[in-house]
């Protein structure tokens, strides 16, 4: 196992932004899907040492980690984080490149040979002297995945790698993401709220939010009123849906609706809530189906019983698969 | 306005004629505020640079102390070394007073402040993701202070000659435990004011424009190696 993490906890000014409990298996991509504020950064910044938890118990390769004790430096050589926004060093795109190999001690004449094979791998050989702040979004990125793989990590974590890169250059990061894993066995550990990315990169997608591990990830999360009606317990929406579910509370709450928890069938089905099909997407193993039912609702469907885009469908939710905050 | 003419065409006249006696107050000037200026580089980069990073418990209160010291008067200073160097005090013995050392030691005491101060709020400014960068990479404590230095290096050379700035423009301190000794310890300020003191206004102000002259070069020499980089 690559980590174990165990009640691993950061709380930032009195509030807990981190609560987590999670095995991560070596070679592996993996994904965690969440939206903005789920703890995604806060946890990469954890796993590659350079934040301390509050509490909790974090082991790395077997080995546990006191981040007061072991040494961290020996540790960040073998895992390298890769921020949302990367910042490359004010000099040129070589030095920036030079810069883990010379803190690593190795030859001139290897670091000469390293830096080329990395620019080579990121398409950015005509670059090499160019000053690395005055690249674009883009390019940067690229440099920045080189700088990491400089470091000739065991781990590589990246905070959302093409959030702010443009269509192009999201097409050749993937590419990168997708290679060292395969080609060099690194394993890659990175988050994103594109499900659809995460479905094309991730051999295990782990849904954070609100600095948990969640069942399913923010598109079917709705507040509504907890009410209680013939003995049954409900959320009821806004517009008036009642979804089914498990809890003791009552008043305000907000739930999340587990996509694979969601029965669907024909008019004759006895299913009572309706709804209109509005986009279809392939997500290998299973095809994802987005309804209108008022509120957009993300749900899984099976491609034996496939509906059309257009048509109306009708749903039972399982309490079981419907989580209250 | 013949009067700023005068003083400006001695000024002149006295660097063209290369007077000894001017260029010993030059050197001696230019000695005493470069040596001390270094040691509070040594001591105040460093400071500012620990205090930036870390967090502790009475981080607010040692930064406003640090910017209470900056309007430390230059008299306090003289009064305060005298009080250590004079014959009679604790470093009596040691011979200091009246001498470019003790002009140095108190002009450090000026300076550190500014260039602690200075660098602290060069190095806050500097993005914090740089030192996540460094550290991730595998760097060590001193190879990321040695980063964030190399990021913040325009505004900790801006600490350092503005700090050099302040002790060639100073006064009490040379005058208070250099004593303005002629050819030891008479520094461009300090003989500004004798000839003051003296009636020679046009030898006064000609003295405060060499000394305006030699802070442009160095702030130009500065500007232009930052213009440089920054293409």
């Amino acid at each position: 196992m690559l980590y174990e993490i165990e009640n691993l906890a950061k709380v930032y000014g009195g509030r807990k932004v981190l609560d987590v409990s999670l095995l991560l298996e070596r070679g592996k991509v993996t994904c965690f899907l969440g939206p903005n504020g789920a703890g995604k950064t806060t946890l990469l910044e954890v796993l590659a040492f350079i934040s301390t938890p509050t509490s909790g118990v974090l082991r790395y390769k077997e080995d546990k980690v006191d981040f007061g004790k072991t040494d961290l430096v020996s540790l960040r050589k073998g895992v390298v984080l890769l921020l949302q926004k990367p910042i490359l060093f004010s000099t040129s795109v070589y030095n920036n490149l030079e810069f883990p190999l010379k803190i690593r001690n190795i030859k001139k004449t290897e670091r000469e040979k390293t830096v080329r094979q990395l620019l080579s791998l990121v398409g950015m050989e005509r670059l090499s002297q160019a000053k690395a702040h005055k690249l674009s979004g883009g390019e940067t990125q690229r440099v920045a995945i080189a700088q990491a793989l400089a470091c000739s990590p065991e781990v590589i974590l990246m905070d959302e790698p093409t959030t702010s890169v443009d269509v192009e250059n999201q097409i050749i990061i993937e590419g990168i993401i997708r290679e060292i894993n395969r080609l060099r066995g690194i394993s890659v550990i990175f988050t994103t709220h594109d499900r659809l990315q995460a479905s094309r990169l991730a051999d295990n997608i782990l849904f954070l939010h609100e600095g948990r591990v969640s069942l399913s990830i923010n598109e079917n999360i709705f507040s509504g009123i907890i009410e209680k009606d013939m003995g049954i317990t409900f959320c009821v929406l806004a517009n008036g849906l009642k979804i089914p579910v498990m809890t003791e509370k009552t008043g305000p709450a907000r739930i999340s609706i587990d996509p694979a928890g969601v029965k669907h069938g024909n008019a004759q089905s006895g299913y009572k809530v309706k709804g209109k099909v509005i986009q279809l997407t392939d997500e290998k193993e299973y095809v994802r189906a987005l309804i209108d039912i008022g509120v957009p609702l993300s749900i899984i469907v099976n491609r034996a019983d496939l509906p059309a885009i257009g048509e109306e469908v009708f749903f039972a939710f399982d309490p079981e698969k419907v989580e209250v905050f | 306005m013949t009067f700023f003419f005068d003083s400006f065409q001695s000024a002149l006249q006295l660097l063209w004629s290369l007077d000894k006696d001017l260029l010993v107050i030059i050197s001696v000037s230019l000695k005493v505020s470069f040596f001390s200026t270094i040691i509070s580089s040594l001591i105040g980069v460093p400071l500012g640079l620990v205090i930036a990073l870390n967090e502790f418990r009475w981080k607010r209160l040692l930064i406003t102390v640090l910017n209470t010291l900056l309007a430390l008067p230059t008299v306090v200073i003289g009064l305060f070394v005298y009080s250590f160097i004079a014959r009679r005090g604790l470093l009596g013995y040691m011979g200091l007073l009246y001498t470019t050392k003790a002009m140095i030691i108190g002009q450090v005491i000026l300076i550190v402040p500014i260039v602690t101060s200075l660098t602290l709020s060069a190095v806050s400014r500097i993005d914090s993701r740089y030192r996540k960068t460094a550290m991730t990479l595998g760097a060590d404590a001193f190879q990321t202070a040695f980063v964030i230095i190399r990021e913040a290096r325009f505004g900790i050379l801006a600490s350092i000659i503005t700090a050099f700035g302040r002790v060639i423009a100073e006064v009490g301190i040379s005058m208070m435990l250099g004593g303005n000794a002629r050819g030891f310890t008479r520094t461009m300020t300090t003989a500004m004011a004798l000839e003051f003191d003296k009636g020679e206004f046009t030898m006064s102000i000609a003295l405060g424009v060499i000394l305006l002259i030699i802070s442009f070069a160095v702030n130009s020499i500065f500007h232009y190696f930052q213009g440089k980089a920054g293409e």
